[in-house]
């Protein structure tokens, strides 16, 4: 069949249509795209952008260090800078950039037309720009956040002003943004792989992104957990954080270093995976070692949890645990250590051309290694005690992030840029900009070592003459400037305007892998075919795979409706299972975005009401968009997918990708959950008056009523499952009436159990957390409400029906969490507090 | 092969199980002696748990190392590249990440449980 001609008639009839389904839209409409290749630059160049804004605080500090007792710079305004150019650094660079490049690259290495869920990438690309904005902006008005990236309560709880308040507020919006791209991300990897690209199959990439995007799932929502409480603490005075009331500084540290750790290797892994895609073409052939490169990230991903304590060395925890943690830190060394000798490994056994890509990998390496030796240092806990907080941590700091994101990526863009634009970057340009980088790198940060062992702490504005280490920061600053002036040269080649040179030839590097069977010139619906995969290097190993291509001769070489659509397979072993439509062109994602962002923001300005109107209307788009456009009843239940296939257009429960979402995010929800139960734990074991002597107790009756009406509730959702899949609508609907007044019976007992006994949330830690488990779980009960309200409506307007019943099952499965949520809650304040 | 697939054989669970013992080990050493040092003071509860957790930790991940290594089956074939789209591939290869992982789970139990052998108090 693959081998028949295809008429050419046929053949050109199709490509029109499928031109027209995915057709970008133009002059100002061009805003409301949501297609993976302009959210993909939209996103990536909005995160270089904030880079550069952050490279320039950096510079303006640098300048301020370079001789002693210099007055360039305030000491107020220097501590805005360093906090604001670390937390842009790794909040609105390092891991956007990642899923920024991921969205825009992943679908082409999985054959797909498009992320499964193009509406949420836009939602979060929104979300991204205004938060980024917000929190960047602050730096103007010179309000920003000053004290130090990790915001360290007390300075951080006490500080006068709005600084703090952006800092948790905004970057918990852009928190939010990450995770909604994570999911995405995963999802895409496990369902949308092209098929026949089993597991073993799958590139390097998307190994990696499945690591990451788990990563971020379980290392973010304690930084989220740990905000709220922050936020509640600075809004509300309830005093979490405050020794005085009960409260624990180190709790922040723990919440905020569980999140810390992960996030390092969150920015290293996806640089790996660029130099994975990289690597082999260089070499010219297949990775040496596939298995052991996913042992290693994998391994990562799990040991890079194991590893936070390491930034509370000195706080004073028992030396039995700081082992626990020093180990652990010294074991991740073995798997990060097999990727690298993979990729050495791979480069000797091929016969490397030293391209430009090659050059900044090279780079990379180099660098990467001598933070990694530092690291292995510093992990050594008698030795971070001598260098704690001095200039020695700021080098080690760069070393890895510089080696193991900065290089990388700019190796990446330059490797793949010709597939994103159709055009080549300059070989000039490419290898000045890596000299000037690379000398100026290390210029800049290899004395600071030397600085950091003579005693110079991080983060101070200035200092004497006597101390002796003016000769060292000169020559720093002096290595600062040469980075910038690499880095320019790297913006310039990748912006300037390009449209007198030649397009590029389809495979420039000769890769073997799928992007490069992009169209030269663009086309919108990302791949012509949705191949069949039977290799690792399709390109290099699959025969007449790109005519087979071209000619539409795999998947779904059409789009007889004019609907955007594309195949979703197996997660093991991409057996096709459906061809889902995937969401077009909107607005409503960016009035969602809008709206999210002005409950995030608002409340800054301590604008409450505003902010939970804003927060109204934000969810009122997101139904609206949902209801418009995704789990639609199809008129025609299957289609015909080419190469003699027929396949369902909806899909329901664990094979469609929208339960795969819920069922991830709901995973990262419940890691945000434990991180407020371990909390309670937290203030168990490090406070001597938790609950304090005599205290009101939350009452336990009410409580354990509130529990019972969680399992009632549950129970009536599955009942409604079942009953409307068993044909019995009318049933149904009474059972999601009745889990609707169910959950609000909970939440009625859950807030009667604290306020009937009258716990005081200003007055103590133990009340306050009492409290803010409750407003936790009370909010995801508004939530399920909306959601069971969504499908009854569903089901009286037909949008749910006895076979199409994928909004109900997603309802479920976002039950049998909230259930486990509302009883863990209910056992925590109604009987834990009279057993501790 | 037999002619039900055992669901191993095409599961990522199974690949990842022993990374997950060691962070329930990791987790529980970690809490019983965050407990022990705060309520009482002395980790001798602590380390002796440890002890214990520790070879169960190994003797799991050591039974998770032998089915994947048996699912692997490198004797019968000799194959550890497993780039063919082929049932047999998928499964040596799930079983080759496992067993790979295992090693370093292995590896990370032992480092990570280490200190107790020589430090006795909590300061
Ligand atoms: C031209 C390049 C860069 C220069 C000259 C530079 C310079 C600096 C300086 C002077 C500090 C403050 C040190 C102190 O006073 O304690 C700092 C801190 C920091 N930098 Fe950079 N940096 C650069 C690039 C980066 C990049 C690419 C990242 C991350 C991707 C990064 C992440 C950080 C972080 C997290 C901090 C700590 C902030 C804090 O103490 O709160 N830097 N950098
Ligand atoms: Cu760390």
């Amino acid at each position: 069949m693959l081998d028949a001609p295809v008429d050419a008639e046929v053949k050109a009839r199709r490509e029109a249509d499928l031109r027209r389904a995915w057709e970008t839209p133009k002059g100002w409409r061009y805003w409301s795209a949501v297609n993976n290749t302009e959210v993909g630059v939209w996103y990536s160049l909005t995160a270089f952008f904030f880079m550069l804004c952050a490279g320039v605080l950096a510079l303006l500090m640098r300048i301020q260090l370079a001789v002693p007792d210099n007055d360039f710079l305030s000491a107020d305004r220097f501590n805005q800078f360093f906090t604001m150019h670390g937390s842009a650094m790794m909040f609105l660079f390092a891991v956007p950039m990642f899923e920024a490049v991921s969205i825009l690259i992943l679908p082409a290495f999985l054959g797909a037309r498009d992320m499964p869920f193009p509406r949420l990438s836009a939602y979060g690309y929104w979300s991204f720009l205004i938060g980024g904005i917000f929190v960047l902006g602050s730096i103007l008005f010179n309000v920003a956040p000053s004290s130090g990236w990790f915001m360290y309560p007390p300075l951080a709880t006490e500080q006068e002003g709005i600084g703090p308040d952006i800092w948790l507020l905004g970057l918990s919006f852009i928190e939010v943004a990450s995770i909604a791209a994570a999911v995405e991300l995963i999802v895409g990897t496990i369902k949308c792989r092209p098929p026949g690209m089993r597991i073993n199959l799958m590139p390097l990439y998307a190994w990696y992104v499945l690591v990451v995007g788990v990563m971020i799932l379980f290392a973010f929502p304690p930084l989220i957990a740990g905000d709220f409480l922050f936020e509640l603490q600075r809004s509300m005075d309830w005093p979490f954080f405050d020794p005085d009331r009960g409260g624990d500084p180190l709790l922040w540290q723990h919440l905020f270093w569980i999140f810390g750790h992960p996030e390092v290797y969150i920015v290293f892994l996806p640089s790996i995976a660029i130099a994975a895609m990289i690597v082999p073409t260089a070499a010219q052939r297949p990775m040496v070692g596939y298995s052991w490169i996913v042992l290693s990230a994998v391994g990562v991903g799990f040991l890079s949890f194991g590893l936070w304590v390491h930034h509370m060395f000195t706080t004073g925890l028992p030396s039995l645990s700081l082992g626990f943690f020093s180990a652990a830190s010294e074991a991740v060394v073995i798997p990060t250590g097999v990727q690298i000798f993979a990729f050495v490994a791979t480069l000797m056994v091929g016969r490397v051309t030293m391209s430009q890509p090659m050059l900044w990998i090279a780079g990379a390496l180099a660098i990467f290694t001598a933070g990694g030796l530092t690291g292995v240092m510093v992990a050594i806990a008698p030795f971070d005690w001598q260098v704690h907080d001095t200039y020695f941590i700021v080098a080690h700091l760069h070393y890895t992030l510089f080696g193991g994101m900065v290089f990388p990526i700019i190796g990446g863009i330059y490797y793949f840029y010709p597939f994103i634009t159709k055009k080549k970057m300059s070989d000039r340009l490419s290898r000045w900009a890596f000299w000037l980088t690379f000398s100026g790198f290390n210029i800049c940060f290899l004395p600071m070592h030397l600085t950091g062992l003579q005693g110079m702490p991080r983060r101070v504005v200035t200092y004497p003459e006597a101390a002796g280490w003016d000769v060292l920061n000169m020559v720093s600053t002096l290595g600062s400037f040469i980075v910038a002036a690499g880095i320019l040269v790297f913006a310039w080649d990748l912006l300037r305007p390009k449209g007198r040179q030649p397009l590029t030839e389809r495979n420039p590097w000769n890769a073997g892998t799928l992007e490069w069977s992009h169209d030269v010139p663009e086309e919108a619906w990302g791949v012509r075919s949705v191949p069949y995969i039977s290799s690792r290097y399709p390109l290099w190993e699959q025969p007449k795979f790109l005519e087979r291509f071209d000619d539409g001769k795999f998947y779904i070489p059409d789009a007889p409706e004019g609907k955007r659509e594309t195949i979703v397979t197996s997660a093991v072993d991409a057996v096709p299972q459906a061809v889902v439509q995937v969401t077009g062109p909107a607005w409503v994602t960016l009035w969602a975005a809008a709206f999210t962002g002005g409950a995030f923001i608002l409340p800054v300005f301590k604008f409450y009401w505003l902010s939970a109107f804003s927060g109204v209307c934000a969810v009122a788009c997101v139904i609206y968009w949902l209801w418009t456009s995704t789990a639609q009843v199809p008129k025609t239940p299957m289609r015909d997918a080419g190469l003699g296939l027929r396949l369902p257009v909806y899909v329901t429960g664990p094979k469609a990708p929208g339960w795969w979402a819920v069922f991830i995010t709901m995973l990262g929800d419940a890691t945000a959950f434990a991180s407020l139960v371990f909390g309670v734990f937290f203030f168990w074991t490090a406070r001597p008056d938790f609950p304090p002597e005599g205290a009101a107790l939350p009452d336990m009756m009410w409580a354990l009523l509130a529990l019972l009406a969680f399992v009632v509730a549950w129970g009536a959702t599955v009942a409604a499952r079942e009953l409307n899949r068993g044909g019995r609508q009318g049933v149904a609907r009474w059972c999601i009436v009745g889990a609707v007044v169910a959950t609000l019976a909970a939440l009625g007992g859950m807030w009667l159990a604290i306020v009937l006994p009258g716990l005081q949330p200003e007055t103590h830690a133990f009340p306050a957390v009492m409290y803010a488990l409750t407003v936790w779980t009370s909010a995801h009960c508004v939530l399920a409400v909306v959601m069971l309200l969504y499908c009854l409506a569903g089901s009286v307007f037909g949008k749910l029906t006895q076979l199409y019943d994928a909004d109900l099952r997603n309802t479920t499965l976002f039950w049998h969490f909230m259930c486990l949520s509302g009883v863990i809650t209910t056992l925590l304040v109604g009987v834990a507090p009279r057993l501790m | 092969m037999t002619e039900e697939t055992p669901f191993r054989h095409e599961s990522i669970w199974h690949m990842v199980a022993a990374p997950t013992v060691w962070t329930l080990h990791f987790a529980i050493i970690y809490a019983i002696t965050a407990v022990e040092c705060s309520k009482i003071g002395t980790p001798e509860v602590a380390r002796l748990s440890i002890l214990v957790l520790t070879v169960v930790a190994l003797a799991l991940i050591g039974w998770i190392a032998w089915k994947a290594w048996v699912q692997w089956d490198y004797p019968d074939d000799q194959d550890y590249v497993h780039d063919k789209p082929t049932v047999e591939d998928r499964r040596e290869f799930l079983g080759h990440a496992g067993f790979l992982l295992s090693i370093a789970s292995a590896i990370g139990v032992i480092f990570v449980a280490m200190p107790a052998l020589f430090i006795e108090t909590c300061l």
